[in-house]
């Protein structure tokens, strides 16, 4: 079986490098983007079981993202981490069927739980 | 013939009256004046308290956030640095009402600390530092600036106040100016894209660098500098070495990097050797190592140190501890001429190992038979001869000569908190020279587990659990190792290295063992204190607050220990290395990213402790290198200004004032000045029974006074000789507490005690804070005095000295005088403490005239810890 893809999107190299290092430690295959438009370029080409997006971010940000991967690409589960955590971005995120919310910093064992179910639903 | 002698109450007139005299004449001392001042001076303490324990809960956070297992952004450390920063300000600004601006040095410690912080929290370039700065003038905390090597060197120079080599250091600016004067940044930014090392680019690039030109500006700078060694040393040569930036404290480097030896003094030879120091940063065995551990091609710049070369007799390395084995000792490896015989093997060299102490002792020297000696031939060239025979088989360091220099060692390891690996030389004239000194690995088996639950299942018959789940995890993790069981902290000095620290209470003193420790687990302990700071920073698995562990396990026995999430920890008995491997393989695996290193950095300059003692000289504003350490110095010195207050406080009330005397069963004479809860209401106007205290920590002193059997009336007989010393002897002014002649004082509120009580001769103070708590709290005794002949009262001192350490206080005599603290101890545990405190100085009162030799002190020791009080 494949493995499973997820992709991660975040402006900070320190946030998608650690989630590569602690996502390709469960056995699955990360990409990470500094900003959404090459991101939602890849999407393109290539199928991802979960993105792991920043939700404020220059050009297009994290609801954009929400928006078109449920939009253009259903079977795909998406998660929302922010540094700016409060409830109308929070309400706005799961009103656009997000899978989950987290505020940074994201303890990384909560992260992959989360993933685990997500994988798990689809 | 003997006189009797009746302690307090009834002592002789003359005696009493020569003494009020006396007191009136010296003992006044600056009075804080009214109650109200003091009730100021406490109101502050706690309020500096508070701020401090705010400051230290968002160093665990950051500590906890940065730790690996959490995504963080900027954004993050910028609140939380922040928040931080308006702790400390706020905790700095009571502090300087509370010590009337005393320590205004501290001012610029923080100013300084808080700009190395900010510039990378920031992440904006820092203003750039001038392209040449000699030893004398590079600041502590600019690795970035000048290179960890030469930073540590000029550490050592400046800050230990040893002796260097003169020199000086091009900076990250220096190296800046002369890429740009080259126009390389396109050859490098072209590098900086390849992901696998090009050698053909890379081999391009350093001839540009080797062939290129320098900047006049910087030509200048250098000639000036070659000048002025030149005018201090005459000819000479130097030694020209690599000094990688430092952004993240990760990696070594070792013998990554071009070292240039016997340049001498002329500004175009100088600019060759640098060229090929820095050109050696793109070399392909540089490049490929930078790849591999995360670093950012290109961005990653070359500071670099230029030395005078020691005309060396003889030089070699100081391991400031034995890497295996003993860590009491250190070792001193030592060859005739220069050092690199010892590097390269070449030949036999001297080994010497010392016993660390305040005055180190050579414990003894493996001679070695040193065939040849690397020596300069006066042309700038280094040759190897054959040694002369008369020196073959002669130590290269006398006895003197290795005890001064393990001394130096000591200071430096010391200094930078963690065992160094040090570069010496001794000049022709025997003038110690420290070439470098880094840090030494010591290894030390202990891993994070991903899961405690995994290691659950290595549990079997051989291997059963002996403790589960019990108490707090302080830092997650795996460890196995012997047991060593500190009873008191200062025990833990002779912890083996790999062993599993158990212990009563934690201490900030098990700092100084922590590079070697595999795992801690004590009884008592918070997350929050100072220790629980350090063993997150260093990654210790550590577990506090484990019930009767010292008891559980056994000195010596060997356990592995896992500690997870959520406070599930096991202990099994014997050594599981399956635990251990697993462990292995997830460990800091985050660490081989580059971007995390350089924000953990931060971490740098927060958490580690530097201030360990109080009670040392070092203990001073200029020392701090850390928040923490700041933190700790407001704290220690805040407790120091209250216990400074009270006595002023004491002093007033023989003016008058609000004061309650006490009515106990034994004759103590003590007033009490009550500044809030500690005294309940009620009672006849003027005096207080026992039961009316509310003061937790009075309370505990007073009951252990009035102990059964711990107070002794009976007159004790005090020989004619030791009459007339008590005639002769003036009261130590400079130490005497406070001119209550006559009088006892205690100054109470509910949580803290300031009982300053003179019996007879002796002067004894205890200051005590002692709340729901732990990490505020304090007790701070002092003794001092006596009306017996000075070894009599040495040995009362010895005895306190011995019971006090028992219980785990911290002690230091000086002549006459005895200061004990304890700190960071639980309120329950604290009482306990407080009441055998209290037992001991109404125990000592009359002890010193039956302490006839060095076995009564021993025998008292230990019937007082017994609990059998009979003099």
């Amino acid at each position: 079986m494949d493995k499973f893809r997820i992709m991660v999107i975040d402006d900070e190299k320190i946030v998608g490098d650690m989630a590569k290092m602690s996502l390709e430690q469960e056995g699955y295959e990360v990409e990470t983007f500094l900003n959404a438009e090459p991101a939602l370029a890849r999407l393109k080409e290539q199928k991802f079981n979960v993105v792991v997006t920043d939700y404020k971010m220059k050009g297009i940000d994290g609801m954009e993202v929400l928006r078109t991967v449920k939009k253009d690409y259903p079977g795909t589960t998406v998660i929302m981490i922010t540094a700016f955590a409060n409830l109308d971005a929070a309400i706005e995120a799961l009103r656009g069927d997000v899978h989950d919310f987290f505020p940074k910093p994201v303890k990384i064992k909560e992260l992959k739980e989360s993933i685990r179910r997500a994988l798990n639903q689809t | 013939m003997s006189l009797v002698y009746w302690g307090t109450v009834k002592q002789p007139a003359l005696i009493q009256s020569v003494f009020s005299s006396l007191s009136r004449t010296f003992l006044r001392r600056k009075s804080l004046g009214s109650r109200e001042e003091f009730k100021t001076a406490f109101e502050r303490f706690k309020s500096v308290l508070d701020s401090n324990n705010r400051a230290l809960e968002v160093i665990t956070d950051i500590g906890e956030k940065l730790g690996g297992d959490y995504l963080f952004d900027i954004v993050y450390l910028k609140k939380a640095y922040a928040r931080l920063k308006e702790d400390i300000t706020f905790s700095i600004k009571t502090f300087d009402e509370l010590t009337q601006n005393r320590y205004q040095r501290l001012h610029e410690v923080f100013g300084y600390l808080d700009s190395l912080v900010t510039r990378m929290v920031d992440e904006a370039p820092p203003p750039p530092p001038p392209v040449v700065l000699s030893f004398e003038n590079i600041p502590w905390g600019t690795p970035h600036d000048v290179g960890g090597k030469n930073a540590r060197l000029a550490e050592v120079k400046n800050h230990v106040g040893l002796n260097v080599p003169d020199g000086f250091a091009f900076t990250t600016s220096a190296f800046d100016m002369f890429i740009r004067f080259n126009n390389l940044e396109s050859t490098i930014e072209r590098i900086k894209k390849t992901t696998t090392a090009d050698d053909a680019a890379l081999q391009e690039l350093q001839e540009f660098i080797l062939h290129g030109s320098f900047p006049p500006e910087l030509s200048g700078v250098i000639q000036e500098e070659l000048d002025r060694i030149k005018s201090h040393h005459g000819e000479c040569f130097l030694a020209i070495r690599s000094s990688a930036e430092e952004e993240d404290g990760g990696r070594s480097f070792a013998g990554q990097f071009k070292t240039i030896l016997n340049v001498p003094l002329s500004r175009e030879l100088v600019e060759r050797a640098y060229r090929k120091v820095i050109a050696s940063l793109f070399s392909s065995k540089a490049v490929s190592y930078q790849l591999q551990t995360g670093y950012d091609i290109g961005s990653f710049k070359m500071a670099v140190g230029c030395l005078v070369m020691v005309d060396a007799a003889s030089s070699g390395v100081v391991y400031s501890t034995m890497p295996e084995g003993d860590n009491g000792t250190l070792i001193i490896n030592a060859a005739w001429g220069l050092g690199e015989t010892i590097v390269e093997g070449k030949t036999e060299t001297d080994l010497s190992v010392v016993r660390k102490g305040k005055e180190p002792v050579l414990l003894r020297t493996t001679v070695g038979n040193k065939n040849t000696m690397i020596v300069n031939n006066g042309k700038g060239e280094t040759i190897e001869v054959s040694t002369p025979e008369d020196l073959r088989k002669k130590p290269c360091l006398s006895p003197e000569q290795a005890t001064a220099l393990a001394a130096q060692a000591i200071a430096i390891e010391r200094y930078f908190g963690s065992p160094q690996d040090i570069e010496w030389a001794m000049d022709k004239n025997g003038a110690l020279f420290i070439l470098q000194a880094r840090p030494l690995e010591v290894d030390v088996k202990s891993g994070e587990p991903e899961s405690v639950m995994a290691a659950e299942s290595v549990s079997d018959s051989a291997h059963p659990t002996i403790v589960r789940d019990q108490g707090i995890v302080v830092q997650r993790g795996a460890a196995a190792g012997k047991v060593f069981v500190a009873t008191k902290p200062s025990e833990s000095i002779h912890l083996p290295k790999g062993a599993v620290l158990v212990a009563k209470h934690d201490s900030s003193l098990f700092v100084r063992i922590m590079p070697y420790v595999s795992a801690i687990i004590t009884e008592t302990g918070s997350q929050t204190s100072h220790m629980a700071t350090l063993c997150r920073e260093l990654k210790i698995p550590t577990i506090v607050n484990v019930p009767n562990v010292t008891e559980t396990l056994k000195h010596g026995q060997d356990i592995t220990l896992v500690a997870g999430d959520e406070n599930k920890m096991s202990i099994y008995r014997g050594i599981i290395r399956d635990v251990l491997m697993k462990s292995g393989q997830d460990m800091n695996r985050m660490e081989d990213i580059y971007e995390f290193r350089k924000k953990r950095y931060i971490l740098r300059y927060l958490s580690p402790l530097n201030l360990i003692d109080p009670l040392m000289d070092e203990f001073t504003p200029e020392r701090c290198r850390t928040m923490h350490d700041i933190l700790r110095f407001l704290h220690e010195k805040a407790v120091a200004e209250l216990v400074e207050s009270a006595r002023g406080g004491s002093a007033k009330l023989k003016r008058g004032g609000s004061v309650t005397r006490l009515d106990l069963p034994v004759p103590a004479g003590i007033l009490v000045m009550d500044m809030g809860g500690g005294l309940e209401s009620g009672g006849q106007n003027g005096a207080a029974t026992f039961d009316r205290i509310a003061s937790i920590p009075f309370r505990a002193i007073v009951g252990g006074m009035i102990h059964p059997g711990a107070w002794h009336s009976d007159a004790v007989a005090l020989k004619t000789r030791d009459f007339l010393s008590s005639m002769m002897r003036m009261p130590d002014i400079t130490n005497a507490t406070d001119s209550t002649a006559g009088y006892n004082v205690a100054i109470i509120s509910r949580e803290y005690v300031n009982m300053s009580i003179r019996f007879g001769y002796h002067f004894n103070m205890v200051d005590c804070y002692c709340s729901e708590t732990a990490k505020n709290n304090h007790i701070y005794f002092r003794f001092a005095g006596g009306a017996t002949d000075l070894t009599k009262r040495s040995r009362r001192l010895e005895l306190i000295a011995r019971v006090l350490t028992a219980y785990g206080f911290n002690i230091k005599i000086k002549g006459d005088l005895l200061i004990a603290r304890l700190a960071g101890i639980n309120q329950t545990d604290m009482e306990k403490v407080l009441d055998q405190t209290g037992r001991l100085i109404a125990f000592a009162r009359q002890l010193d005239a039956v302490l006839h030799d060095d076995i009564a002190v021993e025998r008292y020791a230990n019937n007082f810890l017994e609990g059998i009080y009979e003099i």
